[in-house]
């Protein structure tokens, strides 16, 4: 059959091999107009003039928009990405400033790439030319392009409404850290430089303003948060509004962006339909921004090894404009002990406003940047103590029996954080297994003999997954007798459309490719969370189960009045139900429903999880590194993640292989840089390198499974686990295989290059 | 063929072959290759990833050899016989590359996809063995931001070693 755990093909690959995929800029809306934007150059200034008078008389042009287009009020967005309970914000001594974010910039401009005017035309190419014929006069104001720099009592101030750049802060305190007196710690600074989310596909926004209806199509993750923000910025209501995501070529980090609402606000000012599709500069250097934290660790220990406690202070670079909150660091916070007892903890951490674009969640978010500062730690502790790196890990991994295990402090939704499942110990041990630890460690000696520089590494994750609010599923029958489901999920990659329907055919006993199932519409479901955070298999997966179930129950009590049997003496299965005599079709049900309750045959379920599961996991990597030139090759890579029920397990093994080269990428090229002008400098895929076939090692992802009881699928998030441990199990090979103690990620060759002539230094005089 | 001595011109005429099918038509010289397929022809399998020849995604096969559509004029592909992964398979059907992608989850959002088709499909035409090392160094100018590359290389070794049984 084709239920639950089974290795199905994926329903969405045949569209996607033959050209039918449908992308935002293969729409086809009659009479559509491209628009692009006119960007900043300068990182930050006050801006004297727009003037659109040549633009305007350009061949095709018909319209230059800027805020003085939109009234004051209108031209910001304000709505943030969280909800925070008071008794959370009270525990976690929460402190956050104002956000506001301009749709364009007025007056002045706080990042280079700040949309000052938009620019409306038959087609791209013209719109394009006329582009380059607006003139924006401004006069520079001093950059804020460094962290450190912008905490200074004397920093210029980004925002008048927000002193000392300080967009929030928060603290969390787990024991008593400060009366931990061992004698044995290791301490260090650590830099996780900033990374992009970047999906092949750019962004893109398509509006249509017909008949008093919106209909939006954008490249999002949540199109239901988009329709609400759009609501309530454009003052529509509910139902005249629509979005809709296409096919979506990958996202790997979200919110909601100036550009979603400008396209739809020029589409109903102009009375036309307008489109813009992002260039690769734009996504690059304006959107999905991530990492980017300086974090201060301590880590105690007794003399036999046993961990005591863990400090950290992180500050982090949230750019210009900072909707998430303290969401970023505050899932460093919560994930930094990973899967360890470490009964001590505390974190303070800083929200800093840079003249940069703002900084997002992207897959990991704020754990794979504390993963790597606590790994780096255990590596540093085992030098300083002489205890093997695996056996020190090993030691003070949470047992089994000790699952549930409470952490001490509230998760981001305020409910006490529990790890509430799974098995540590031996997920550590089988990821040694499968790598074949040993071995490795053999043919690193074995190399060094040579001369040649192998080194093995060593990380664990934990991820809380299956972020509420809720999800919404709606699984129906039609007048044919077609099996539906419908979710306010959104995939762009994951798999859902596969994994939805097995989930529905385990209930209704029915092949999966009979089901069909549509997401990221907002006229499918009335409400809808959509897909983030590793959570549509957990939310949505639990939504469409219990559906299923109660469409199943409806459809027997149907069955039994229409046979006259006891619905417990009838099967379903296959799109029938039988007493064993006789028979209904599902359509026929369909046919009743609607006749005799004036009712579809369907049934929706908007389910809500209490709080987030843990998923986690252990990787294994061998790498090599050449000493001439600071080249990094990763030749092996193990990988063991908990995901609990497995829904498809192709599916998880593409999410789990995906995770770990975004993760190899964070580790050794990914770096978007700025000058200190607060120019970026990466805005190609020349400059901004992401991992090609050429870096990906041999990888073997293994799962083990401990569902949770947490939702009725059993289901854990695995977007994003395999990412928050690979740059810290990458790093560790390449400190083992160098002999030193790096405390940056990404490790580029330069960097590389750095360690060893350090060390030669050292070595030299010493 | 286009004469381009001829002085600057808008538009100019061009004839070629687009899988399989004979398309004459007159192309504002400035518009690329990639955007008048998409655009004139609605072949909607070339991706436009980043339009400075470097993710791959908008790979397609002229005269045979993988080319960035991106950066190939329209008017430079007078007389040039075309190929787009529309037209990889018959109809409704997949070849057995398409095949081996699916069966080895070769593919997520799905968004690269068709610049690997071509990119493989030159491969394995050239005779291309299911050597992992080789495979790797073609495929390394296509980005795929999703599956992390190994089931593509296997899907694409699986197919070679399809071919080489045949
Ligand atoms: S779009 Fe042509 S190479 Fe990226
Ligand atoms: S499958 Fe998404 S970019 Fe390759």
């Amino acid at each position: 059959m084709t239920g639950i755990g089974k290795p199905l093909d994926r329903k969405e690959n045949r569209r996607f091999l033959t050209g039918g995929g449908r992308f935002i800029a293969d729409l086809d809306v009659a009479g559509v107009h491209d628009a692009v934007f006119v960007r900043s150059s300068l990182a930050h200034g006050s801006i004297h003039s727009i003037d659109s008078s040549d633009a305007l008389a350009a061949d095709g042009v018909v319209a230059v928009l800027t805020a003085d287009d939109l009234d004051d009020d209108s031209n910001a967005i304000e709505r943030t990405f969280y909800t925070l309970d008071p008794a959370f914000v009270e525990e976690a001594s929460v402190f956050l400033a104002p956000y506001s974010e301009p749709l364009f910039a007025r007056e002045r401009v706080v990042r280079s790439g700040e949309a000052l005017a938009m620019v409306v035309a038959t087609d791209r190419a013209a719109a394009e030319d006329g582009r380059d014929l607006v003139f924006a006069d401004i006069d520079p104001l001093e950059v804020v392009a460094d962290i450190e720099a912008a905490l200074e009592v004397d920093s210029p101030q980004i925002h008048p409404d927000i002193p000392g750049n300080l967009h929030g802060r928060f603290a969390v305190k787990v024991g008593h850290p400060e009366a931990v007196e061992t004698g044995h710690s290791v301490t260090g600074r650590f830099r996780v430089h900033r990374s992009l989310g970047s999906p092949i596909e750019n962004r893109g926004v398509i509006a249509e303003w017909s008949d008093g209806k919106l209909t939006v199509w954008s490249t999002t993750q949540i199109p239901h948060v988009l329709k609400s923000f759009l609501c309530e910025a454009l003052g529509l209501s509910e139902e005249s509004v629509r979005v809709a995501a296409p096919d979506v070529g990958g996202s790997f980090g979200g919110g909601i962006y100036p550009e979603e609402i400008l396209v739809p606000w020029a589409a109903m000012k102009l009375g036309v339909p307008i489109r813009w599709l992002e260039d690769r500069t734009e996504q690059l250097s304006g959107s999905r921004h991530s990492r980017d934290q300086v974090i201060d660790a301590t880590l105690s220990f007794g003399s036999n090894g046993k961990f005591e406690a863990l400090s950290m202070r992180i500050l982090q670079d949230c750019g210009a404009f900072n909707p998430f909150g303290i969401t970023l660091p505050y899932n460093s916070a919560s994930h930094a002990r990973s899967v360890y007892r470490i009964d001590n903890f505390s974190c303070e951490a800083l929200c800093v406003a840079t003249n940069k674009t703002r900084n997002t969640p992207v897959r990991g978010a704020g754990r794979p940047e504390v993963i790597f500062v606590l790994e780096r730690l255990i590596d540093m502790a085992a030098e300083e103590t002489g205890i093997d790196a695996v056996a020190l890990r090993r030691q003070n991994l949470i047992r089994a029996e000790e699952m549930p295990f409470p952490m001490g402090m509230l998760y981001r939704d305020g409910v006490p954080m529990v790890y509430d499942s799974g098995d540590f110990p031996a997920q550590f041990e089988l990821a040694l297994d499968i790598s074949d630890y040993p071995e490795l460690k053999r043919q690193k000696a074995e190399a060094n003999e040579q001369g040649r520089l192998l080194g093995v590494g060593v990380a664990t994750h934990v991820e809380g997954t299956g972020f509420g609010p809720h999800e919404t599923a709606v699984v129906g029958v039609d007048f044919k007798g077609e099996v539906y489901v419908h979710t306010g999920a959104q995939p762009h990659g994951q798999g859902l459309e596969t994994s939805l329907a097995q989930v529905c055919s385990e209930v209704l006993d029915l092949e999966a490719n009979r089901i069909t199932v549509w997401g990221g519409d907002t006229a499918l479901t009335e409400t809808g969370g959509g897909t983030f955070g590793s959570r549509s298999a957990v939310t949505a997966g639990s939504a469409v189960l219990e559906a299923s179930r109660q469409l199943r129950d409806r459809a027997l009590g149907l069955a039994a009045t229409a046979l006259g049997s006891e619905s417990s003496q009838l099967e379903l299965r296959d799109g029938l139900v039988t007493d064993g005599k006789r028979t209904v079709t599902f359509a026929e049900l369909a046919l009743v429903a609607s006749e005799d309750e004036g009712l579809p045959l369907e049934a929706t379920i908007e389910w809500t999880p209490p709080t987030v599961t843990f998923g986690s996991g252990t990787a294994v990597a061998l790498v090599e590194v050449d000493q001439e030139t600071g080249l990094v090759d990763v030749l092996e890579y193990t990988a063991v993640d908990d995901c609990g029920t497995v829904l498809n397990p192709a599916v998880v093994k593409g999410q789990l292989e995906g995770g770990v080269v975004h993760g190899l990428g964070n580790a050794l090229l990914e770096e978007a840089r700025y000058d200190d002008q607060g120019q970026f400098l990466t805005g190609s895929f020349m400059d901004y390198l992401l991992p090609t076939a050429m870096d990906v090692p041999q990888m073997k992802v293994a799962h083990r499974s401990h569902p949770t009881p947490l939702n009725p699928l059993g289901a854990k998030g695995v977007g994003e686990g395999t990412t928050s441990s690979a740059p810290a199990a990458i790093i560790n090979a390449i400190c083992d295989a160098l002999g030193v103690q790096a405390t940056e990620m990404p490790l580029t060759p330069e960097r590389i290059r750095g360690l060893l002539t350090g060390k030669a230094k050292e070595t030299a005089w010493s | 063929m286009v004469d381009l001595t001829d002085g600057p011109h808008d538009a100019l005429g061009i004839e070629l072959n687009v899988n399989g099918e004979l398309v004459s038509s007159t192309v504002p010289v400035r518009q690329s290759l990639a955007d008048w397929l998409r655009a004139e022809l609605g072949l909607f399998s070339i991706h436009l990833g980043c339009e400075h020849g470097v993710c791959g995604a908008c790979t397609i096969l002229v005269d045979g050899r993988s080319v960035r559509s991106c950066l190939m004029l329209a008017v430079q592909a007078d007389g040039t016989d075309i190929t787009t992964a529309e037209h990889l398979a018959e109809e409704g059907g997949l070849n057995s590359l398409q095949a081996s992608f699916n069966q080895h989850g070769a593919l997520q959002c799905g968004y690269c996809t068709p610049g690997f088709l071509m990119t493989a499909t030159e491969y394995l035409r050239e005779g291309g063995t299911p050597d992992r090392e080789r495979i790797k160094e073609r495929l390394a100018g296509n980005l795929c931001r999703c599956t992390g590359y190994q089931s593509i290389v296997e899907a694409v070794a699986s197919a070679a070693e399809e071919l080489d049984d045949q």
